[in-house]
């Protein structure tokens, strides 16, 4: 393919992992937090040598749980703030991930995520979406997550992601995968706008003239704790109504509509393509936001559709979301591979069982 | 040409990967040509063989793995034997002559090059092995312009090693012309 827009626009080539840190660099972020975990180095490793350039700070802690904690510290003095890890890590940090939704404060957390459960292994998984969508951390916190599947993607979700946490003072999640971090494809900076700087007047950052202000989580005077539930659980509200992101591909006639996120989607999208050729109305809904999902796209779609196909690289996970979304139960159908991506004939094997076709 | 596949492989260390990253820059980035690369990473690449893929396609690539490959490089008999089976039957297994000396039989091509030889004797460091491969890559594989990949290699390789890259470049390149 000779492409319209090689040598009239700048393109890179880089990894996936690299796309998250330019996108970090272009939304203003100039404090990285962080400890090594495969598959997700290349993030610290990048920000260690491009932070200081741009005047920020690198800093590796003695652990996730350190991590955090310092996320924290900055995110409260109203700085724009990221971290990254992969599942152990991500698990780790549960706990000061729950402070930061009950303090209310901005950061983006990225999770390029490894096999498990426990240790598990390196190898490609989206065994990390429950976890990341049904907050993986106590006292009932649900954070936005955002699922890139192209490294474009991995670039301007991660600025989208800043944009989000400082708009509804929460912490925001990127769930990738060893695929889409490791993998080098072009993409095109400067497509859509940063974030622009944004008024914190509730962070700390020195009293001086001004009256003395808290960012905390705890509340233990009467009602504080359950007044305080209220206006997160609004403020989710507000996100689910407002926030929905979704990619329809050749949905408009489709009549077996494949549901998958990141990688898996890549891997739908071939053979969607494949299984057009052969005559299948086969498409797609790609969600780019996993919370708040789709759910009425889902639930519109099941309707005219004549089945869903939920591809997961785990053995069904977001398939429950699909199934809440939806009445239409008895068209849902899954297909799992747990730790390993599945290949383009795999999908159009079983688009074409669905389909009624043997060939 | 619809997709092409080239998996680069040797041992760690042999500069396989950025090989890969050089070819797959020069599709994507000077010849406009859509392209992705991956590797082996972390346990995966460690103990010897390591390998890294490229796919060129005149449309939008989705699957980023090589599973018909075209053009399979092994600069050792480990990687050899360890990489060469998704090769498909019009595709081309190419080794080096003096580290593969048993090579894998099956429905392909084989082509085997003195690539480390001409490394370290011609241009006089083994290091540049891999661009000596990249070079017979760039004339067997005929997907991408010679000047792009060499534009590729310039931005790639550490300063100061400009002038002994274009040569070993240039070196792989007429190497694999006088056997095609």
């Amino acid at each position: 393919m000779k492409d319209a827009d090689a040598g009239t626009v700048h393109r890179e080539f880089v990894k996936g992992n690299e796309a998250i840190c330019h996108g970090a660099l272009a939304a203003g972020c100039r404090h990285y937090f962080g400890y090594p975990i495969t598959p997700q180095n290349d993030i610290p490793e990048y920000m260690s040598t491009h932070m200081a350039a741009h005047g920020g700070v690198f800093l590796q802690a003695e652990s996730e749980v350190a991590t955090i904690n310092m996320l924290l510290g900055a995110a409260a003095a109203g700085k724009r703030v990221m971290t990254s890890s992969s599942g152990p890590g991500i698990s780790l940090m549960q706990e000061g991930i729950s402070y930061m939704a009950g303090s209310e404060l901005p950061a983006v957390i990225v999770n390029i995520s490894r096999s498990g459960p426990g240790l598990g292994g390196i190898a490609p998984s989206q065994g990390d979406y429950f976890q990341a969508v049904k907050g993986g951390g106590h006292g009932g916190c649900r954070i936005p997550v955002l699922a890139p599947h192209s490294v474009q993607e991995m670039y301007e979700l991660t600025m989208h992601a800043f944009e989000l946490a400082d708009r509804y003072r929460t912490p925001v999640m990127i769930l990738g995968d060893a695929i889409i971090g490791q993998m080098k494809e072009p993409y095109t900076p400067g497509l859509c706008e940063p974030p622009g700087p944004i008024d914190k007047p509730w962070a700390t950052t020195g009293c001086a003239g001004r009256p003395r202000q808290h960012v905390k989580s705890l509340y233990l005077k009467d009602d504080d704790i359950e007044r305080h539930n209220w206006k997160l659980h609004e403020k989710l509200q507000r996100i689910e109504k407002a926030e929905v992101r979704a990619e329809s591909y050749h949905l408009e006639d489709a009549r077996i509509v494949l549901v998958a996120f990141g990688t898996a989607a890549r891997v739908c999208k071939t053979a969607i393509q494949w299984a057009r050729k052969e005559g299948i109305a086969a498409g797609m809904i790609r969600p780019v936001t996993l919370f708040p999902f789709p759910k009425t796209l889902v639930h519109e779609t099941a309707g005219k559709a004549d089945l869903l196909l939920v591809v997961e690289m785990n053995t069904g996970q977001m398939v429950e979301d699909v199934m809440i979304s939806t009445s239409h139960h008895d068209k849902v159908r899954f297909m799992g591979k747990p730790c390993a991506m599945p290949t383009p004939d795999d999908i159009l094997a079983e688009i074409r069982l669905l389909a009624g076709k043997t060939s | 040409m619809s997709q092409y596949e080239i998996r680069f492989s040797g041992s760690g260390g042999q500069g396989l990967i950025l090989a890969g990253v050089i070819f797959a820059e020069a599709a994507a980035i000077y010849d406009g040509i859509s392209s992705v690369q991956s590797q082996s990473y972390g346990p995966e690449a460690r103990g010897g063989a390591s390998k890294s893929e490229v796919i060129i396609s005149d449309k939008k690539i989705q699957f980023p793995k090589a599973t018909s490959i075209d053009i399979c490089l092994a600069l050792t008999q480990e990687a050899a034997n360890k990489y060469y089976k998704d090769i498909k039957s019009t595709g081309i297994l190419l080794v080096d002559e003096d580290f593969v000396r048993e090579t894998p039989k099956g429905d392909f091509r084989v082509i085997k090059l003195p690539i480390v030889k001409t490394a370290s004797e011609e241009i006089g460091k083994a290091f540049v092995a891999n661009i000596v491969a990249t070079g017979a890559i760039t004339a067997l594989a005929n997907m991408v312009t010679y000047a792009s990949v060499e534009k590729a290699v310039l931005s790639r390789v550490p300063k100061g090693t400009e002038d002994m890259n274009k040569r070993a470049l240039k070196a792989g390149y007429d190497l694999a012309k006088a056997v095609m």
